[in-house]
């Protein structure tokens, strides 16, 4: 098995539905026809209960599962030499299929919950706070059973926050979460085409963490609101004239418009990482835990040749070259470990790693270490 | 202070950058016949194959020239008057006054010397206009990133001499694409011309005059397994072809070899780089006899015949067309990109007046991907160092590799390593350290490099003990004494 081939990527610009033309257009047109159906209208329910789902969510979890299943078949056949690609999306498929699909199916019919409220039982692990904005609002973790509602609080307060700190964010973005698994799979087909310029990265900073700070701030006015017993009160915003709950339209634009919408939706025309780059708070969150923790792409000095191959292929559009060129080993708060930039490198400047800690290291190996 | 800076490729715009750091208010120039923009050389073999487009290989954003105010000028430089200090353009273009000079004009390739090597349908891989030629003789034009910026916007301001002309493209002649390209010469640009022609779906011949590929720097069992590997993907590898002629009616049709006629509708040569100084001719530098321009520690050029040191001329060269001292005390270029950016940086020093700023050669290292086998070198590998032997091990496993350690004696002087990746920078410092065969070994994981999860390389005890051989085929004849560290 070779270690480092990459056949499967020397024509990617030559061919059109992967390189911005009329074919990729298409594809992106049906991926927004899907979603504003998806999130919009009704049309997917009666298909759903055809099929023995209990809603249309499940028919969009089993349609999702089958988009996975067939990305990760094209994205073996081209870096599937390589183990930790191998690995990754395995585990991605598993967490997909198990704890996305098939638990939170029959959990309700195991606990023998009445049908009103098989809504409390059908538990998505793999879907953290502030991923999952619902999750922690003090109704549902007062609905649910008492072992889901501490799991809720654990996953988003210890558990993630630690992994984060030991293995950086790529634990979860790149091996758990559904949306980096859907963009690895689904998406890979176009992950070159990110942007990379200085512009995007300026713009990805201050909305990543605009989004992270509503999704916070209105968890925390939820929580004034009910030991305030207000309500809704502190928990809204005027928009379009109209009173909404933060709640309901921070499902609409974050959940709807960006995750779905705009973040599947233009994978052929922006890549697949479009809503983790610039809009997903739990990215933001665990980022921040990256950067105090001991995650690192370690750069091998003076042997770079400024190809570009890593930060083309970079999903998150980090200019990869430059830290390499520069010969720093460096730890970005975007970065999802998704192990492109040392798959494709072809003078094997770069390596992933988890660093005993930083500083250890750097005198260790008399590396320069920046972080920006 | 006027500064002019011949060539816009790393070691020129490393230079221009170091300049503009500490003097924000000096002229600075750029003169480069083949680019608009700064480009990786080393990633044209993408370009043509489709996985990175012409924006992709620019490791600077294009406004760099205007943000950092550097004059650009594309012409090509046809003279220098080193007494009036002035650079002659092509095109009738007004000469360009200097203070202070940097030669970074890199290498162009080497013609090919058999009759037929001017026939359409014939040409390099080197320049972006060699790419531009092969993308058109394959795919018809350009792919999505669109052709090279304004590639022919120097055409005003050149002459024919140039390497950065264009070649003409056999493809109406043909009817098409070619269907059996050829590529001659056995090194790194032939193996990536062969990789790009097998991406395009076709079925390339490699001629290499040698037994093996790339003699240089692999040694025979190394070679047979990058061989074989082409072979695997579609390439037809015939090794020991001297190649004669290329033959054919108003467009290449046949390579003439030692061994017999092929028929060949497209051909690469790729047998090698010069230093592209040909303009230089006549302006009293000392070039070497490879055409290098001879410089000193701190990178300046000097007057032919003049003593060194005695005049100081204004003139750095820095990058392919200097000619360096290596170790072992003879002039060469450093044909390497990260070498090219340290040079630029240490002509950067002398272009703002500091005196002190030298370059030393250090290890040789580099590391290449050959096909999809990569090649790992450091120290002295093929060089015919003195009571020379090497220690050879083939892993066949769920990872294939090989493992060559070079030894002085008992010290270990070199390493060749295919098929894993290596810290250099660990396998250097051994060098240093005078470590022994035994100690290597016992050590080798502290130098592995490979993505996480691969399996790390173990050396069975039989392997260890094995005796090394005598000293691996070099093109040096006669033996190098170990260097002093």
């Amino acid at each position: 098995m070779d270690l480092q081939g990459q056949n499967g990527l020397m024509t990617t610009f030559r061919e059109g539905w992967r390189s911005r033309k009329a074919s990729a257009w298409l594809i992106a047109l049906a991926l927004l026809a899907f979603y504003t159906d998806l999130y919009f209208f009704d049309h997917l329910t009666e298909p759903a209960k055809a099929l023995g789902l209990r809603s249309k969510w499940f028919l969009y979890s089993a349609l999702y599962s089958v988009a996975m299943i067939g990305g990760a078949v094209y994205y073996l056949r081209r870096h599937g030499n390589a183990r930790y690609n191998r690995y990754r999306i395995a585990t991605n498929l598993g967490v997909q299929l198990v704890l996305a699909f098939l638990l939170p199916f029959v959990m309700p019919l195991l606990a023998g919950a009445p049908e009103d409220d098989y809504w409390k039982y059908e538990y998505f692990a793999a879907s953290i706070w502030p991923l999952d904005h619902y999750k922690l609002h003090p109704s549902i973790l007062r609905a649910v059973p008492l072992v889901l509602a501490l799991t809720t609080v654990a996953l988003a307060f210890l558990v993630a926050p630690l992994l984060g700190f030991f293995f950086g964010k790529r634990w979860y973005c790149s091996w758990v979460c559904g949306c980096g698994g859907l963009a690895n799979t689904f998406g890979d087909p176009w992950r070159h085409l990110t942007a990379t310029s200085t512009a995007s990265w300026k713009f990805e900073k201050v909305a990543v963490h605009s989004v992270m700070f509503l999704a916070i701030v209105s968890t925390l006015l939820l929580f004034v609101d009910a030991f305030a017993d207000t309500g809704e009160t502190f928990h809204a915003v005027i928009a379009g004239g109209e009173w909404w709950s933060m709640k309901s339209l921070y499902g609409y634009v974050v959940g709807a418009l960006l995750a779905g919408l705009v973040g599947v939706g233009f994978y052929p025309l922006f890549g697949p990482r479009v809503w983790c780059r610039n809009f997903c708070p739990m990215a933001a969150l665990l980022g921040l835990t990256q950067k105090l923790g001991r995650f690192r792409i370690r750069v091998k000095p003076d042997m770079c040749i400024s190809c570009g191959n890593c930060t083309t292929y970079c999903e998150m559009g980090i200019d990869v070259r430059s830290y390499a060129q520069s010969n720093e080993s460096f730890t970005r708060a975007a970065c999802v470990g998704c192990g492109m930039c040392a798959h494709v490198c072809p003078r094997g400047v770069l390596k992933l790693e988890n660093a005993p800690t930083l500083q250890e290291d750097k005198a260790r190996q008399r590396l320069p270490v920046v972080n920006l | 202070m006027r500064i002019v800076i011949i060539g816009n490729g790393v070691a020129g715009m490393e230079a221009a950058l170091a300049v503009r750091q500490r003097e924000p208010a000096w002229e600075i120039t750029l003169v480069s016949e083949e680019s608009d923009h700064f480009f990786s050389r080393t990633a044209l073999m993408w370009v043509m194959s489709g996985q990175l487009s012409h924006r992709c290989i620019e490791p600077l954003e294009r406004d760099v020239y205007e943000r950092m105010g550097f004059h650009r000028v594309r012409a090509r430089a046809v003279g220098l008057d080193l007494e009036a200090r002035r650079v002659h353009l092509a095109g009738g273009l007004e000469p360009l006054p200097y203070d202070r000079l940097l030669i970074a004009c890199g290498s162009r390739p080497r013609p090919g010397p058999w009759p037929g090597s001017d026939l359409p349908g014939v040409g390099h891989f080197v320049t972006h206009q060699d790419l531009a030629w092969l993308e058109e003789e394959v795919h018809g034009g350009p792919s999505h990133g669109g052709p090279p910026p304004r590639p022919r916007a120097h055409l005003e301001a050149t002459s024919d001499e140039s390497p950065y002309r264009f070649r003409p493209v056999a493809r109406a002649e043909r009817g098409g694409p070619p269907t059996r390209p050829a590529v001659i010469g056995g090194g790194l640009i032939g193996i990536e011309a062969a990789e790009v022609l097998h991406a395009a779906g076709l079925r390339p011949r490699f001629f290499i005059r040698e037994e093996w590929f790339w003699p240089m720097a692999l040694d025979h069992a190394e070679s047979r397994w990058i061989a074989e590997r082409m072979r695997e993907h579609g390439v037809d590898v015939d090794l020991e072809h001297d190649v004669e002629a290329l033959e054919g009616d108003g467009r290449v049709e046949r390579v003439l070899t030692s061994e017999g006629e092929y028929d060949a509708d497209l051909v690469v040569v790729a047998i090698g780089v010069v230093p592209n100084t040909g303009w230089l001719a006549g302006a009293g530098l000392e070039l070497d006899r490879r055409g290098g321009l001879v410089v000193d520690a701190h990178l300046r050029a000097q007057r032919a015949g003049a003593e060194n040191g005695s005049e100081d001329l204004g003139v750095f060269a820095a990058g392919d067309c200097a000619s360096v001292r290596w170790f072992h005390g003879e002039h060469m270029p450093e044909q390497l990109w990260y070498t090219a950016r340290d040079q630029g940086r240490v002509a950067a020093r002398g272009l703002l007046g500091d005196g002190t700023a030298t370059y030393a050669r250090g290890h040789w290292y580099n590391s290449a991907k050959l096909f999809d086998i990569e090649y790992t070198t450091a120290g002295l590998v093929n060089m015919n160092v003195e009571g020379e032997r090497n220690w050879f091990f083939e892993e066949r496993g769920p990872v294939r590799s090989t493992t060559r350690v070079v030894l002085a004696g008992e010290r270990v002087v070199g390493f060749n390593l295919l098929g894993r990746r290596w810290d250099h920078t660990v396998l250097l410092r051994w060098i240093e350290e005078h470590r022994s065969l035994a100690w290597v070994l016992d050590h080798l994981a502290e130098a592995a490099f490979d993505t996480e999860f691969v399996p790390p390389l173990v050396v069975p005890q039989g392997a260890r003990e094995r005796a090394p051989t005598g000293p691996a085929p070099s093109a040096l004849p006669e033996p190098l004494a170990p260097p002093a560290v």
